[in-house]
Formats: structure tokens, sequence, C-alpha cells
């Protein structure tokens, strides 16, 4: 099934064609809700959020545009709003003078394996840069495709992408010369 | 030495369209300012790529429960934080139109009316989110203003 016809049949509410776009673009999804908000569970939830968005607003989809563009502008403005929430949910529970236990999901906390996390070095980024820098790194995107995904000028995304890449190189270089020093 | 002086440029001048063109005209071409800068693979050791992030058939079945239940998520997620606040000041300022309006006509409409009246405020919400709000009376007025920001 090639993405037009995955899309028609999305269209017509079709689960099969459903499930060959999360099988499709879930990974990608993902990825980028991962490397955003830097926790497995909430970018979970940003994933499954974005894909019943997708289904049920696929007919405002422009089939001029990519469409893997506007499933990760859907992707990245959902995590943004993941990142918000947690922000509001750490000021109340500060205020409140509460520790929120870890509070279970029907996940499997226990297992063996470390799922990949982003390295913490990227939480000096700003989501935006952290984005961009996703984009160009594993999609390959350019600053006129990481635009479209953050809603800004290409010329606003290349310097949160040149921000991001400086960034990181000085703290790697920074790390390097701790490690060896 | 020119590399210095774009370096300069660009911590001085905290303007996107003036680091734009100095990444444009300078950094992008200069190997090395390039060696300065985090390379594709260096960024993809740091970051998750969708090849590690786990098996994508898992994600289906919660994604099919979900959509069973619909309601759930919001028909649309809020953009970005910009235009957020510009909807919460264009609320804010419906807001205080719309009292200081209905203080007014209220006024006109009943100018026998004997004694003082309350004005109260139960619950104001901006962008959906409660807001924080001030009411403010100047002295020997009867106008009311009611300034409701979001809560930051």
């Amino acid at each position: 099934m090639n993405e037009r016809e995955t899309i028609d049949g999305c269209l017509a509410g079709d689960p099969l064609s459903q499930r060959a776009m999360v099988e499709a673009y879930g990974n990608l999804v993902l990825s980028v809700a991962l490397n955003v908000i830097g926790n497995r569970q909430d970018a979970e939830d940003v994933c499954q959020e974005t894909f019943l968005q997708v289904f049920r607003r696929l007919d405002r989809y422009d089939r001029a545009r990519s469409f893997k563009t506007w499933l990760l502008t859907i992707a990245y403005r959902r995590s943004l709003d993941m990142l918000r929430k947690r922000r509001r949910f750490k000021e109340f529970s500060a205020k409140a003078r509460f520790e929120p236990d870890v509070v279970g999901r029907g996940g499997n906390p226990g297992r063996a394996d470390p799922e990949p996390v982003p390295s913490v070095l990227l939480k000096k980024l700003s989501p935006r840069e952290r984005t961009a820098l996703a984009l160009w790194a594993n999609e390959g995107y350019s600053a006129k495709d990481i635009a479209e995904v953050l809603t800004c000028s290409a010329s606003t995304a290349r310097v949160y992408l040149f921000n991001a890449r400086r960034k990181i190189k000085a703290l790697l270089e920074n790390t390097h010369v701790l490690q060896n020093g | 030495m020119f590399c210095r002086m774009a370096d300069l440029l660009y911590a001085a001048l905290p303007l996107r369209p003036i680091r734009d063109w100095l990444i444009r005209s300078h950094m992008e071409g200069c190997p090395r300012c390039q060696a300065r800068l985090l390379s594709r693979e260096e960024a993809r050791g740091l970051l998750v790529v969708p090849d590690r992030v786990g098996d994508p058939r898992a994600l289906w079945p919660r994604i099919a429960a979900r959509r069973e239940r619909p309601g759930r998520v919001p028909e649309t997620p809020r953009v970005a934080a910009g235009a957020a606040w510009q909807v919460a000041a264009v609320a804010a300022l419906a807001l205080v139109i719309a009292v200081t309006g209905f203080w007014v006509l209220r006024e006109i409409e009943t100018p026998t009316a004997a004694g003082p009246v309350r004005f109260e405020i139960a619950y104001v919400k901006v962008g959906g989110a409660p807001a924080q709000t001030f009411v403010y009376q100047p002295q020997g007025s009867d106008t009311v203003f009611v300034w409701a920001q979001r809560t930051p």
C-alpha cells in the first residue's frame, strides 16, 4: 500500500489503512516526540494523540504539501503542548509542596533493556532547537523544511539549527576537556 | 580574522535576520566555522533515531483502543507560544471591553437604581486555562476595569 492509497483509506475510515499509516510513520513520530520531550511515556502519549488527530483531521491535509512534514508539524505541536502541561504540573506540585509519585501507565517498567532516550546534553537546548536538530540529523531536512514544521521563517529555522549545533559541539568539547584534564 | 569578526557580530546582534545573513554569507562556507559545529553523525549519536525506538507494530493496539473513545483528545493542539499569547491578549481585551460596556449601558438604562452595586467575577478563563484576574475601580467612578492574564 503506497502513501496515497494509505491516505485515501484513512480518509474513508479504513482501520487497515490507519494501521498501515501507524506502522509506516509511528517510529518517525515517536522519535521526534522523544527528542523534543525527552521522556518515553509522554512521547508515546504524544505519538498516540498525533495519529488520532491525523485520522480525525486528514481532510484538512493539502496534498500539494509533503505528508510527512504535515504529520511532523502536528507531532511537534503536540510535543510542545505536552511540555507546557508538564511545566504547569511541576509548578503546581512545587506550589502544593508535594513530590508526585511516578504513576504507572500500564507499561512494562521492569524490562531489562533500557529504551533509548536522547542525551542529557540536549536538555541545554530549547524545544525548537532540539526539533530543528532532530529533523536535520535524522531526516536530512533543510532550513526550509524545518521552518514548515516549526511554523517560522527559513531564516529563523536556520538560526535555531546553527545555535543547536554550536551549543552542543561546545558542550561536547568541554566534556572532553574535563574528562581528559 | 573574518571568523572572529563574524562571531563577534553574531554574539553582539541577537537579531535573527542578521544572524541568518552571517550564517549564509560566512559560517556555512567556512571550514573553520564548520569545524566548531556538530556534525550530522555526532548529532545522530546523541538523538534518538527512528530505527531505535522499537517495533512500530506495538503502537497500533494502543492507538486503536483510544480511537474507540472519541473526545479524549483535544481537537487541535495549541500552536506556537506567540500565537497563544496573542489569543490571550485578545481575550483579555475583549473581556475589558465587554465588562466596561456592560457597566456603561447598565447605568444608562437604570439611572434611578438605588444603592451600590457589587461587582463579582466567579471565574475567568483565558485560552482555556484559569487566568489571574485583577479588578480595578477608580474612586468616585462607576467604571470597573477587569484585567485578565494567563497564569505564568
